[in-house]
């Protein structure tokens, strides 16, 4: 393992972005700063898309590691210290010209830096500190800046980045604290929430500070987020999205990221994905985290110890309203905001909407069509001046099979009956399968 | 009685002139239609009259609605005025007529004139504004600066609507101290900004792109930024269909990183 010194640019950018992709959080949103007049740069609140990558997945920030050499040892990591892979390091005035350059040009909206644990968590951290400071105080850089703070660095350090930094994150690796002595032997969960609870503190903190004196230095306003991988080690999607809510309350995080578990490192301990990275799972488990975030629910709500895991077929708020249908439906015309939220079909939004046009005149299903309500999931559950849009049958196996139905189809099956036909009708035989397949 | 048509410029000044001479023609609410900008079919028994901009009207009707209905429903009604739209100078029209009628009733709640979605107009407005907001977002994160000689940062833009007004704050915010300029090729208008000064617009003129020559910087930057973008995905998730939804082909004929 060798540090070449003579690696150019280009070579070193291509190297430590390979080994930051990994990485999820790539947001430049939860902070709102207005440039100056000096330097470069401001802050969007909703944070800004600069472009999207052959996976999908937005670029808002130019997503590098400081270093790829590691002490450390995660069997999941490509960047372990077992692992033979080309090793490299910036300086940190590589990194600030790198990010002015690209900033200028409008490619990025800041800066996403992490680092493999070089030499030890105190020494990768300080050099952290250092390009940070160097950026903010010798480039004047005012844009986005995400930072990850080191498991088992020096409190001082940390507190010192967060108050360069917009957001800080910690990551979770796995879920559980079993699996993380497993697959992460040199990380513990004492060095993960230590500093979390530390930066949630001193943000507290600041808070007040910022009451009382408006022009206060800001310690990470844009809150900590953190991430997990999904699918690596056995746990069930109840227990993660437990794991996710008692992040946000006990934590107060901004985000947790779900990772699906793509298998980089040949391991044992490893499982095998021959299906490819658990995409659909990280999906579902997206959809649960903004039910807990937005809509009001509880993880207790949305999964329980008997049923641990998401359905395959439906996302959980149509689940959750399928299982829960002494609720529904519901009269858009009069129903609290809150029960509107729930509503499979009504985001928050035009929830929102709801509530204020209702006020000129009572609603019908083309005015929902207009709010932009998603009729073809909503005529299930709601009415409109007391009645439904067709006449419906308010029943689970109907409305299951018919959003089934949908799904590969896109038109409502309205009537109650079939033809019978000589011939089995495949895609009524198929809802029939799943229907079983989800009671069993 | 036949129908007048009004027939104004495409441009937010354009517009509200004809909403000043349509009401002060008289004619009554019902026989008037107001139409923005040419490609509209020519109808039989209506007469048309073409409206002069004039700056002056455009700025009372503008006043009128700013200071009648409230800040809130003037930036929706300007939004729509910069959107891609046939019936927009009409819809535009509908919702001052609308809305002015609604300030004179003393319970009215005009404020809230854009949360009545039930009337066509402020439908139309809303989903223009919307549309035009959503697209200025998205070059807020779309546009690519090329440095050319002489630190002059150039960008070029094909929009559908006129959003250059909607992002020339941020910009300027952004880069306090920077030249740069961006040119909408579809509405040939351009937005300049020099450094320590108010950004400025200019409609109708082409920059001489013949004297530009990129800097020495630009080609290793560019470089650097594609080698950037093609290593940041991971290949286990290639996903070009989301790809395309989320970054549709239409703006990649502009960014660097396509190119």
């Amino acid at each position: 393992m060798k540090i070449t010194e003579q690696m150019t640019i280009g070579e070193k950018l291509r190297i430590l972005t390979d080994a930051a992709k990994y990485d999820v959080a790539c947001t430049s949103s939860g902070n709102k700063r207005s440039g100056d007049g000096s330097g470069m740069g401001n802050c969007v609140e909703s944070g800004i898309c600069h472009s999207f990558a052959a996976d999908g997945r937005c670029i808002s920030l130019l997503k590098i590691l400081f270093t790829n050499e590691c002490v450390f040892d995660c069997h999941y990591c490509i960047n372990r210290c077992s692992n033979d892979v080309p090793r490299a390091a910036f300086t940190p005035d590589e990194v600030c010209r790198l990010t002015m350059e690209f900033y200028r040009r409008n490619y990025i909206e800041g800066l996403f830096l992490s680092s493999g644990v070089f030499k030890s968590p105190a020494f990768t951290m300080e050099l952290l500190y250092q390009t940070l400071y160097r950026l903010r105080t010798v480039y004047h850089f005012q844009g986005y800046i995400h930072v990850k703070a080191i498991p088992g660095a020096p409190e001082e350090l940390i507190e010192k980045t967060g108050f360069l930094a917009d957001r800080m994150s910690i990551n979770l690796e796995l879920p559980t604290a079993d699996a993380l002595r497993r697959l992460a032997p040199h990380k513990s969960r004492r060095t993960i929430l230590t500093p979390m609870r530390q930066i949630q503190t001193r943000r507290n903190h600041n808070q007040e500070e910022l009451a009382l004196y408006k022009s206060a230095p800001q310690f990470v306003p844009a809150g900590q987020s953190t991430q997990m991988i999904i699918g690596a080690s056995g746990e069930s999607d109840y227990e993660i999205v437990s794991v996710a809510e008692s992040l946000y309350r006990r934590f107060e995080l901004k985000r947790v990221f779900y990772s699906a578990f793509v298998r980089v490192n040949e391991d044992s301990l490893l499982p095998a994905l021959p299906g490819g990275p658990p995409l659909l799972r990280e999906h579902r488990l997206y959809q649960a985290d903004w039910l807990l975030r937005y809509y009001g629910f509880e993880a207790k709500e949305l999964l329980s110890e008997k049923h641990p895991n998401f359905n395959v077929f439906l996302d959980p708020k149509c689940d959750w309203a399928l299982s829960h249908m002494e609720n529904f439906p519901v009269e858009i015309n009069q129903a609290p905001y809150e029960t509107l939220l729930r509503v499979p079909g009504i985001g928050v939004k035009s929830a929102q909407r709801i509530v204020k046009a209702r006020r000129f005149s009572s609603l019908g299903f083309e005015d929902l069509k207009k709010i932009g309500v998603v009729l073809k999931r909503a005529v299930y559950f709601i009415t409109c001046r007391g009645k439904t849009q067709y006449p419906l049958k308010m029943d689970e196996d109907f409305i299951l099979r018919n959003l089934l139905h949908q799904q590969d189809q896109g038109l409502a099956q309205v009537g109650t009956y079939r033809q019978l036909s000589l011939f089995d009708d495949s895609s009524f035989s198929d809802s029939r399968e799943v229907i079983a397949m989800l009671r069993s | 009685m036949n129908q007048v048509i009004f027939q104004c410029e495409d441009s937010t000044e354009g517009i509200f002139t004809g909403v000043y001479d349509a009401w002060a023609s008289r004619l009554g609410h019902g026989n008037v239609k107001l139409e923005a900008g040419t490609g509209h079919e020519m109808e039989l028994f209506s007469e048309y009259r073409s409206v002069e901009t004039d700056r002056e009207k455009a700025e009372k009707v503008a006043g009128t609605v700013r200071k009648s209905m409230g800040s809130g429903c003037w930036e929706s009604i300007y939004q729509a005025t910069l959107a891609e739209g046939e019936e927009k100078a009409e819809a535009v029209y509908r919702s001052i007529v609308l809305g002015i009628s609604m300030a004179r009733r003393k319970n009215g709640s005009v404020h809230r004139l854009m949360e009545n979605i039930q009337e066509p107009c402020i439908f139309q407005i809303m989903t223009l504004s919307r549309a035009v907001a959503r697209e200025a977002h998205r070059y807020l994160g779309f546009i690519r600066f090329q440095e050319m000689k002489g630190k002059l940062l150039y960008s070029e833009i094909a929009p559908s609507g006129q959003i250059l007004p909607l992002i020339g704050d941020h910009f300027t915010n952004r880069y306090p101290g920077e030249r740069f300029l961006i040119y909408d090729i579809r509405h040939k208008m351009s937005l300049l900004h020099q450094p320590g000064e108010p950004w400025y617009l200019f409609t109708g003129e082409e920059p001489n792109t013949a004297v530009l020559e990129k800097s020495e910087n630009e080609k290793d930057c560019e470089k650097l930024w594609k080698n950037f973008v093609e290593t940041i995905a991971i290949p286990e998730r290639t996903n070009p269909d989301l790809q395309k939804q989320l970054l549709p082909l239409k703006f990649r004929k502009y960014m660097t990183e396509w190119s």
